[in-house]
């Protein structure tokens, strides 16, 4: 049986769209994959790339006279960097499919052509590989997508290619890309994942990597999360029962009066972990003279295929949540200027980006806002990196909220207790410091997510001279 | 209104033996069904003026609550300790009062606002306790780290209670996928119909046991297993959502110690079978937070130790269940792992004390917990032997306590045709076990065989042979591996036995250990004995090692491999010993 996806309309009006122009164009398939069906939920061109030798961040300034005019001269990092900013973006159970590619030539016959394809998929695969909390590679298949509309005929051809194979011997199969003009329902999923966990530390002799700490909390997320137990509305339901029939049966049950309500209800999930049993049988004992406390929410939703099963719809939760988390501790880090909490600080407050929701189609992706950050930012990378535009009024911002002060005020009040060691000078000394590290923060991040902007040159310039 | 009033005959057996000097004791009830019963009692020994029943109660099953007070005297005048108890009585309004006077007069009474008011009662018969009741057993590990230090201790563990409490936990039963959970100030289940009862899951769970096996199982008490899970998502719909995104905040202290350890928590609730499924969430609740103070004063108490004040030598609590025969309810017991029973003695002789044990006998070591099974062995297979009509002028005496039955072919050993009296004392060694005399793990063929070797009775060519052993050998390592002396009596021939029948029955009501005995070719192990006073006829209950067959009670009961027999049981013509394993006075 012939491998088939089912794509909304409008992803065909955007091939031709720039397929019109006679513009070569590569970008990336996003979709979700269930057993019983695989639907492409976006296409999104790469960026154009301003400098095809490099991709390091300091190269942007350079002229952009050199855009990559056919495939062959498309750096495969760059696309594969794409494909790791989108990942970011899309809520659990929702993977980069593959590549598209809008070109006069034929990618599939000209070898030259096809064996970039390759390249550039196994690139990808490799890049998002690196970070398993991301799931960026779809586990269900590794077989990729490539589709390409020809610029001249305006023809549509999809193949698939295999990717991570050991020896790279590549299978290659015939995929039928069906577009279907109704709108794909899809069912959301929603939760709130709470995170409070203080644990003790050792901070005198080197200090604390915020890094470090950030992994450990990831990876004893994951196994808490992998090991709990989802309940839907508040049941426990049979994995194997599709998601369309729990609709269903909700309708038969309630809804005798009102039957045209087509819109889907979210479904509301709630966690339960066990409490391990495998830890060992013995009290542990050491010294520490530092506590850190992890707290706070993570909020989440995945969009399902209805026909999509329960155990599918509660990895994607799963997924989402640690996808999440290591997004915005990527995101963190990336950004942080020293890494190293130092012995000398007495409080640190480490406030990772916050989810926000973008509407895509009918369901939505997400983007993360540093602190201080507007809703404008999230309209930048959107329409950067899915090539895509929506108004500030289209951000929902109020899924998360960024912290308050209390826990400062908290902090003020433990500062005056034997306890700490730093005297309420030091504190205000912190608040004063942190409000400059946050501002330059900000400074950075909104540099990074403008670096595009051709408006933000002369003042990158003007950074760039400053720092590098 | 005052509620139906129930005593457990374990309760009126107990206050009709109890000797005292104390003035005052307790009593411990549950409510259900608009009926209050009560199923335990205490003396109140007001030792250095802290209320004892406060910390009793943290040992009893969740749902057992103080209901009431004991008075040993006939009067009717409210001392101070006893308005204190009647003070501290939450599960009724109108609490118990029980007069007891040196006759052993009973009087029950309610006191009604203020003034005591006589009142009828039932006495709950132990077949109907158990056929009613059943318990609950929730297990679960809480990973907890905090500083080693008293109020570190006191703060993390209340922590822990409060998220307990605050409906964030779930209850599964294991195997099952019902699932009782908390929502908002609700309750929630899933998994099955919200009408169900305790009851009737439990009859869902085993349905193929037909109604006459489960009244031969009346003597063993199942636990229903649940454990714990964490919620660890936000209700959307709740008002006091917070929706504030992760963080992580450090904090430099002065350098302190820190412990971190898995707390076991493993507790008991005692519930009507009659309960809907729905009210066992806060019982659940209940039983958690219970089993949490519990181990918070096990740890503090460790803490407060000289030595390991700062938590270096802090041993991890480990919970065990009791289950008396005479007290007929669980008292679980929590206590540091690796202290050896012997250096707790204090520690247990107050207890007994406090629940008005005798002191002759082992109750709460370690042996005696009562969910520790033998592996697939079976237990007592004597409390299926149907039990005979009591007769004038007959006497019966049997064992006292648990065993296991071993016998030949067990552990894929074949020691069919020479292992008869190596299984006798295996018997006889795990009843030591069972009754909490010994935490030795019962010895194999071969560790008997070694141990007479060492000893210098038999020489070393004997390790690993088929070599039968005798009455002698048995006294040799039980006395070798675990010190217990025995007694050792000859008997010429079968028909000189009986002589001795008056002696077994002795040796059962002080004693109570089987007895092995040795004669001909074969080795039995004696469970007990029905002597006849007027005619001196005597039967004999036996438990045989000469056995080959599965773990199967009724093929044992049925096919006499356990069960009473006559004197003619025994070889006229053979000659027999018997060894008596003598106890020693201990707690």
């Amino acid at each position: 049986m012939v491998r088939t996806v089912f794509s909304p309309e409008y992803c065909l009006q955007y091939l031709e769209q720039y397929a019109s122009k006679e513009i070569f164009v590569v970008g990336l398939i996003l979709g979700q994959t269930t057993n019983e069906k695989e639907n492409v939920i976006y296409l999104a061109r790469t960026p154009e790339e301003k400098n095809a030798d490099t991709v390091s961040e300091s190269s942007y300034v350079s002229d952009k006279t050199d855009i990559a005019k056919n495939l062959l001269s498309v750096s495969e990092a760059w696309v594969a960097d794409h494909a790791k900013h989108v990942t970011r973006m899309l809520p659990g159970g929702m993977f980069v499919q593959g590549i598209f590619v809008t070109s006069d030539e034929d990618i599939f016959e000209d070898p030259n052509q096809f064996s970039k394809v390759k390249e550039i998929l196994h690139y990808i695969h490799k890049v998002l590989n690196v970070n398993q909390y991301m799931y960026g590679n779809c586990p269900y298949t590794n077989e990729r997508l490539v589709l390409h509309m020809s610029t001249s005929t305006k023809v549509l051809n999809c193949k698939s290619v295999e990717v991570g194979a050991p020896n790279r011997s590549t299978v290659i199969k015939p995929v039928e890309w069906k577009f279907v003009p109704k709108i794909q329902q899809w069912q959301r999923l929603d939760c709130y994942y709470e995170f409070d966990e203080v644990y003790p530390v050792i901070v005198k002799k080197s200090g604390i990597s915020v890094k470090h700490q950030f992994q450990q909390i990831l990876e004893s997320a994951h196994k808490t999360i992998e090991s709990s137990v989802m309940f839907i509305d508040g049941e426990l339901k049979d994995g194997n029962e599709a998601i369309e029939q729990i609709i269903k049966k909700k309708k038969t049950k309630t809804n005798s009066k009102n039957t045209q309500q087509d819109i889907p209800k979210t479904m509301q999930v709630s966690l339960f972990v066990p409490f391990e049993n495998t830890l060992p049988e013995t009290v542990e004992y050491l010294e520490c003279d530092g506590s850190i406390h992890f707290s706070g929410v993570v909020s989440s939703s995945v969009f399902m295929c209805p026909k999509a099963t329960i155990s599918e719809a509660i990895v994607a939760v799963k997924q989402d949540i640690i996808r999440s988390l290591a997004s915005r501790f990527t995101m963190h880090c990336d950004a942080l200027i020293d890494d190293n909490l130092l012995p000398e600080e007495k409080v640190c407050f480490n406030e990772p980006p916050r989810r926000v929701l973008v509407p895509v189609g009918s369901i939505y992706l997400c983007d993360y806002l540093f602190p201080g950050e507007s809703p404008a930012e999230a309209l930048l990378s959107v329409r950067e990196l899915l090539d895509l535009q929506i108004t500030e009024a289209d951000v929902i911002c109020d899924v998360e909220t960024p912290a308050d002060t209390s826990e400062f005020d908290a902090l003020d009040r433990d500062a005056s207790s034997e306890e700490l060691l730093a005297t309420p000078q030091e504190a205000s000394q912190f608040m004063y410091i942190t409000g400059i590290c946050f501002a330059m923060l900000v400074l950075i991040v909104s540099i990074i997510i403008h670096y595009y902007d051709t408006i933000m040159d002369v003042l990158r310039k003007l950074l760039s001279r400053k720092y590098y | 209104m005052s509620p139906r009033l129930k005593i457990s005959s374990y309760v009126i057996e107990r206050l009709s033996k109890i000797d005292t000097n104390e003035s005052t004791g307790c009593l411990f009830g549950l409510m259900y069904d608009g009926t209050l019963l009560v199923v335990g009692l205490s003396l109140e020994l007001f030792e250095n003026d802290k209320n004892t029943y406060n910390q009793l109660l943290l040992n009893l099953p969740a749902e057992v609550e103080l209901c009431g007070a004991i008075k040993f005297d006939d009067t009717l005048t409210m001392g101070s300790k006893l308005k204190e108890i009647l003070h501290d009585v939450d599960i009724t309004d109108n609490p118990l009062v029980i007069t007891l006077n040196d006759n052993r007069d009973m009087k029950v009474h309610f006191l009604v606002h203020e003034k005591f008011e006589e009142t009828k009662y039932e006495v709950m018969e132990s077949n109907d306790l158990w056929k009613e009741f059943l318990h609950v057993r929730l297990n679960t590990t809480l990973p907890i780290t905090c500083e080693a230090t008293i109020a570190g201790v006191k703060s993390i563990l209340q922590t822990k209670r409060k998220r307990i409490a605050s409906g964030q936990v779930s209850f599964n039963v294991d195997g099952t996928s019902v699932y009782l959970f908390g929502v908002a100030s609700d309750v929630g289940l899933t998994g099955t119909s919200t009408e169900l009862t305790i009851g009737e899951l439990v009859d869902s769970l085993n349905p193929g046991q037909s109604s006459k096996k489960k009244k031969q199982l009346v003597n063993t008490v199942e636990a229903v297993p649940v454990s714990l899970v964490m919620k660890t998502t936000k209700d959307i719909l709740s008002e006091k959502l917070v929706k504030t995104a992760v963080k992580m905040m450090t904090t430099q202290r002065k350098p302190a110690f820190c412990i971190s350890m898995p707390l076991k928590i493993d507790t008991l609730a005692m519930i009507n079978r009659n309960t809907k499924l729905l009210d066992l969430y806060t019982v659940l609740v209940e039983a958690s937070c219970r089993s949490l103070r519990l181990l918070e004063s096990v740890l503090l108490e460790q803490l407060g130790q000289e030595g390991i004040g700062d938590g270096a030598g802090l041993r991890l609590p480990e919970t065990f269940h009791y289950l008396p025969p005479e007290i007929g309810h669980f008292i679980t017991r929590i206590v540091p792992k690796g202290i050896p029973d012997e250096s707790m003695e204090n520690e247990r002789r107050a207890l007994h004390k406090q629940l008005a044990l005798p002191l002759k006998k082992p109750t709460f070591r370690r042996g005696n917990s009562y969910f520790d099974k033998s592996c697939g062995r079976l237990m007592n297979p004597h409390e299926y032997v149907p039990v005979q009509l009591s007769k004038p002028d007959v006497t019966v005496s049997i064992v006292r306590g648990r065993y296991a039955y071993y016998h030949y072919m067990q552990d894929n050993f074949n020691d069919d045709g020479w292992g008869c009296a190596y299984r006798s004392m295996q018997t006889i060694f795990s009843w030591f076990r069972y009754q909490g005399y010994t935490v030795v793990d019962v010895p194999t063929h071969r560790e008997i065989q070694q141990c007479l070797v060492k000893i210098g009775d038999k020489p070393s060519s004997f390790i690993g042979s088929k070599q039968w052993i005798g009455s002698t050998e048995v006294m040799f390592c039980l006395e070798t591996l675990l010190g217990v002396q025995s007694r050792i009596l000859f008997a010429n021939t079968g028909s000189e036995l009986q002589s001795y029948a008056p002696e077994l029955v002795h040796h059962f009501q002080t004693h109570g250990s089987p007895i092995m005995i040795g004669g001909g070719v074969l080795a039995h192990t004696i469970l007990g004995v029905e002597y006849n006073s007027i005619t001196n006829e005597t039967r004999y209950l036996i438990l045989d090692p000469h056995y080959t067959g599965a773990e199967d009670i009724s093929v044992v009961v049925n096919k006499g491999w356990c069960g009473w027999k006559n004197s003619d049981f025994w070889n006229k013509s053979a000659h027999y010993n018997l060894c008596l394993p003598q106890t020693k006075a201990s707690i």
